[in-house]
C-alpha cells in the first residue's frame, strides 16, 4: 500500500512537472552541427538563438517561453529523419525547424507529414518541397530553386550570354536548380542554348574531367550551383585551365558570393563570377538590418559574419508570430496563421504564399570584384533580385 | 557509324574525334591516380607488414591537408616546406598511435582492429575541428606551379603535371627502400616470420613502428599535395578512404606495384567512364572492383592466400 501511494505521489509530481513545462514552447531545430556541414549549422544556430533570446527577453509569447531542442542533422537525410521523429515522439516538440541540404529538407518534411507537425524549412531550396511534395504541414522561409534559377536566367540575359554550360551537383538541389534555370531561360531568353549538362556527384573531389568538357564545349556562360567546398575545389582546379578567363561569366547559385567563401579564397577567388547570397556583412539595406548585423557580429565574435543567421532567425520569427496570432501551438492554428502571413525581417518584409507555403525570399546578386579596403573579393554592385516568377 | 556512337554517348564521340581532348583526359586520369597512389601506398604498406586495415588512414590524409594550410597559408612558409611538415607531423602522430594503441591489437581479431582504427577516425575528426574549426579553407598553388604548361598539343595545369611525375618517383623510392636497404629486407622478413626475426635479436616492434610512421607520413604528404585542389574541410576523408580501399583491393592488399596499377586504373576508369557515361561516374570504379574480386579475389598483384598470422 505504501508503495502504491509512493508511486501515486511520484506520478502526480511528474504530472505537475510536465504541466509546468507545458508552459514552454518547444522548438525542435535541426542543423548540421558536426562534420562538413558544421560550417553552416554553427552560424545557423547563432541566428536561431538570437531570435529565441529576443522573444524570451520580451516576455515570451503570451507569457510562454521558447525552448530550443537542437539535434544534429548531419547533412544526412536518414539521420535527420530519425532525429526529427525522436524530437516529436520523445521530446514532444511543438514544431520542427531548420534543415540545410535539400535531401535533408525533404526527409524532415516527410516526418512532419506523418506526424502532423508543422515544419518550417529555413534553408533547403529544392522546389519539390513546395510543389510535388507539398503538404499542409510544410512551409519554406528560404528561397527556392525556381527563384534562384529565375534570377540566373535574368542575369544571363543581362550580360548577353548565348551558349550555356551547366554544371550541377547530382542530387535534389542540383537537379531542381537545373530545371528551374531551363524553365526560366524559356521565359527570359528563349534564344539561349544550354549546350552541356554536367552532374558531378555530391562530395566529388576531382572536377578535371568536367572542366575539360566545359573547355571544349565553346560556351560563353557557365552556370552552376556548386556550393561551399565544392565551389572552392572546382575553382581551384578550373583556374589553371583558364576557364574563368575564357567566359563572359560564371553565374552561380549556391551562395558562393557569401563572405564565407570569398574570404577564405582571397586572391584565389576566380574572376568573372556573378553569384548570390542572403546576407553581406558589409551591406546593410536599412538601419534595422544594421542593428541585426551588429547583434549577430557580437554573438559570432567577428564583424565578418556568415549569411546563415538571417535565415534561421527569420524562421523563428515567423513561427513566433504564428503562435501569437493563433493563440497557441496547435498545428491547425499555426498552419492557418502562417498562410498569407507577412512579417518584417532584417532584410525587409517577407510574405508566405497561402497556396504553396513559400515565402517570397529573394537574394542579393552581383559580380564579385576587388575593392579597396578588402583583402578578398566583394559583391559590387549589390542588387536585390526579388522572389517572383513572371 | 560516328552518328550512332554520338547517339549512344556524345562524350565517346568527342574522345574518338578529338585526340587533344582524349590526351587531356589521359593526363587527368594519371594525375588523379598518382595523387591517390601516394596515399594508398601508405595504406597498403601498413597492411602488408602490420596486417592491420587502417581506417584512420583517411583522417591522416585530412590532417596532412590542414597542416599544409597552416604552415603554407598561415605562416607563409614555402609550399614544399608545408608538404614536408605534413609528412613529419603525421609521422609523429603515427609513432604515438602505434606505440600506445596499435601495439595492443596486433594479435587481436580483425574486428577489434577495425573498431580501434574507427575510433581513431572519430577522435581525430573531432580533434581537427577543435584545432582548425569547421569552415572550409582554400590552399593556393605554389607560385611556380600556378599556371599551365605548354605540352605542344595542349596546355595542361603545371601542378597536375607535377603529380604525374612525383607519383612514379615515390614508387621508385619505395621500391628502392623495400628491395635495396637493410630496413627493407628486415621488413620483408617481419611479414613472413616475426618470431624467427625476433629470435635473431632484431627489434621487430621498432620495424613495425617505422613502417607505420612511413605509411602514415605518405597519407600526410598526399593530403598536402591534394590540398590546393581539394580544400581542407571536415569530412574530406570520407570519400578518399573509400577510393583508397578500392585501389588497394584491386591492386592486391600489401602490394606496392598493385597499388600503383590500381591507382592508375582507378584514374582511367573514373575519368574516361565519366566522359563516356556521365551518369555512371562512381559505378565504373565499383564495377572495376567487382570484376577484379570475381576473377582474382586477392587482387591483381596480391597473393592467393591472404597472409594472416
Amino acid at each position: 500500500m505504501k508503495r502504491i501511494l509512493a508511486g501515486a505521489v511520484a506520478l502526480a509530481a511528474m504530472g505537475a512537472g510536465s504541466a509546468a513545462l507545458a508552459q514552454d514552447i518547444k522548438i525542435g531545430v535541426l542543423y548540421p552541427t558536426s562534420g562538413g556541414g558544421a560550417i553552416y549549422g554553427g552560424p545557423a544556430m547563432v541566428g536561431h538563438n538570437l531570435a529565441v533570446d529576443e522573444i524570451n527577453a520580451a516576455g515570451g509569447i503570451n507569457g510562454r517561453m521558447l525552448v530550443t531542442v537542437a539535434r544534429d542533422s548531419k547533412l544526412n537525410p536518414a539521420a535527420a529523419a530519425s532525429a526529427a521523429k525522436e524530437m516529436v515522439t520523445k521530446d514532444g516538440v511543438d514544431v520542427l525547424m531548420g534543415g540545410l541540404s535539400s535531401a535533408v529538407g525533404l526527409a524532415i518534411s516527410e516526418v512532419a507529414k506523418q506526424e502532423g507537425i508543422v515544419y518550417l524549412a529555413t534553408i533547403p531550396k529544392t522546389i519539390q518541397m513546395t510543389t510535388s511534395k507539398l503538404h499542409p504541414h510544410v512551409f519554406r522561409t528560404s528561397s527556392n530553386t525556381d527563384f534562384e534559377g529565375d534570377a540566373m536566367a535574368q542575369l544571363i540575359k543581362k550580360i548577353g550570354g548565348k551558349k550555356v554550360c551547366d554544371i550541377q551537383l547530382d542530387y535534389a538541389y542540383g537537379h531542381d536548380l537545373a530545371d528551374g534555370l531551363k524553365a526560366a531561360l524559356k521565359r527570359h531568353a528563349p534564344d539561349v542554348e544550354v549546350v552541356l549538362d554536367l552532374r558531378p556527384k555530391l562530395r566529388a573531389t576531382d572536377y578535371n574531367v568536367f572542366i575539360t568538357q566545359i573547355m571544349g564545349a565553346g560556351c560563353d556562360v557557365v552556370t552552376s550551383g556548386l556550393w561551399g567546398s565544392h565551389f572552392v575545389d572546382f575553382a581551384q582546379q578550373a583556374s589553371p585551365f583558364g576557364l574563368f578567363n575564357n567566359i563572359k561569366a560564371y553565374i552561380s547559385g549556391g551562395e558562393v558570393a557569401s563572405h564565407e567563401i570569398a574570404g577564405k579564397m582571397g586572391d584565389d577567388y576566380p574572376p568573372n563570377v556573378i553569384s548570390n547570397t542572403y546576407e553581406l556583412w558589409y551591406h546593410a539595406v536599412s538601419p534595422n538590418h544594421k542593428v541585426f548585423q551588429e547583434k549577430i557580429a557580437e554573438k559570432s565574435g567577428t564583424k565578418e559574419t556568415a549569411m546563415w543567421p538571417v535565415l534561421s532567425y527569420t524562421g523563428v520569427k515567423f513561427y513566433a508570430e504564428a503562435v501569437a496570432k493563433s493563440g497557441g501551438t496547435k498545428s491547425e492554428g499555426i498552419i492557418k496563421a502562417l498562410e498569407g502571413m507577412t512579417i518584417d525581417t532584417p532584410v525587409g518584409p517577407r510574405t508566405i504564399n497561402a497556396a504553396d507555403h513559400q515565402a517570397n525570399t529573394g537574394q542579393f546578386w552581383g559580380p564579385m570584384v576587388k575593392k579597396d579596403g578588402f583583402s578578398y573579393k566583394v559583391m559590387d554592385p549589390v542588387t536585390y533580385i526579388p522572389a517572383e516568377i513572371k | 557509324m560516328l552518328d550512332l556512337i554520338r547517339e549512344f554517348s556524345p562524350g565517346l564521340a568527342i574522345l574518338l574525334t578529338n585526340p587533344q581532348f582524349a590526351f587531356i583526359q589521359l593526363l587527368n586520369s594519371i594525375s588523379q591516380g598518382m595523387n591517390l597512389f601516394i596515399i594508398a601506398a601508405g595504406l597498403s604498406l601498413i597492411f602488408g607488414v602490420l596486417k592491420v586495415i587502417n581506417f584512420a588512414h583517411g583522417v591522416f590524409y585530412m590532417f596532412g591537408a590542414y597542416v599544409v594550410h597552416t604552415v603554407f597559408m598561415d605562416w607563409g612558409a614555402p609550399f614544399w616546406v608545408g608538404a614536408i611538415a605534413s609528412a613529419l607531423a603525421l609521422g609523429v602522430i603515427a609513432a604515438i598511435i602505434e606505440r600506445t594503441l596499435f601495439r595492443q591489437i596486433y594479435e587481436a581479431e580483425h574486428l577489434m582492429q577495425l573498431l580501434l582504427t574507427f575510433a581513431i577516425v572519430l577522435i581525430m575528426g573531432d580533434l581537427a575541428k577543435v584545432i582548425w574549426g569547421t569552415e572550409q579553407y582554400s590552399v593556393s598553388y605554389p607560385a611556380s606551379l600556378k599556371g599551365a604548361t605548354d605540352l605542344g598539343i595542349t596546355f595542361y595545369p603545371s601542378y597536375r603535371l607535377m603529380l604525374c611525375i612525383i607519383g612514379p618517383l615515390i614508387l621508385i623510392a619505395l621500391y628502392w627502400f623495400a628491395e635495396r636497404t637493410r630496413w627493407g629486407r628486415m621488413t620483408k622478413a617481419a611479414t613472413q616470420d616475426r618470431e624467427m626475426l625476433a629470435a635473431l635479436g632484431i627489434n621487430v616492434p621498432l620495424i613495425y613502428t617505422s613502417v607505420f610512421i612511413l605509411g602514415s607520413a605518405l597519407a600526410g604528404f598526399g593530403g598536402a599535395l591534394a590540398a590546393p585542389f581539394s580544400s581542407p574541410v571536415p569530412g574530406m576523408d570520407a570519400t578518399l578512404i573509400v577510393e583508397c580501399f578500392v585501389i588497394v583491393i584491386v591492386g592486391g592488399l600489401g602490394s606496392l606495384w598493385g597499388t600503383f596499377v590500381g591507382a592508375l586504373l582507378y584514374g582511367l576508369v573514373f575519368n574516361f567512364g565519366s566522359v563516356i557515361y556521365p551518369n555512371g561516374q562512381d559505378v565504373f570504379a565499383y564495377l572495376l572492383l567487382l570484376v577484379v574480386l570475381l576473377i582474382r579475389p586477392w587482387g591483381l598483384y596480391g597473393k592467393p592466400e591472404a597472409g594472416g598470422h
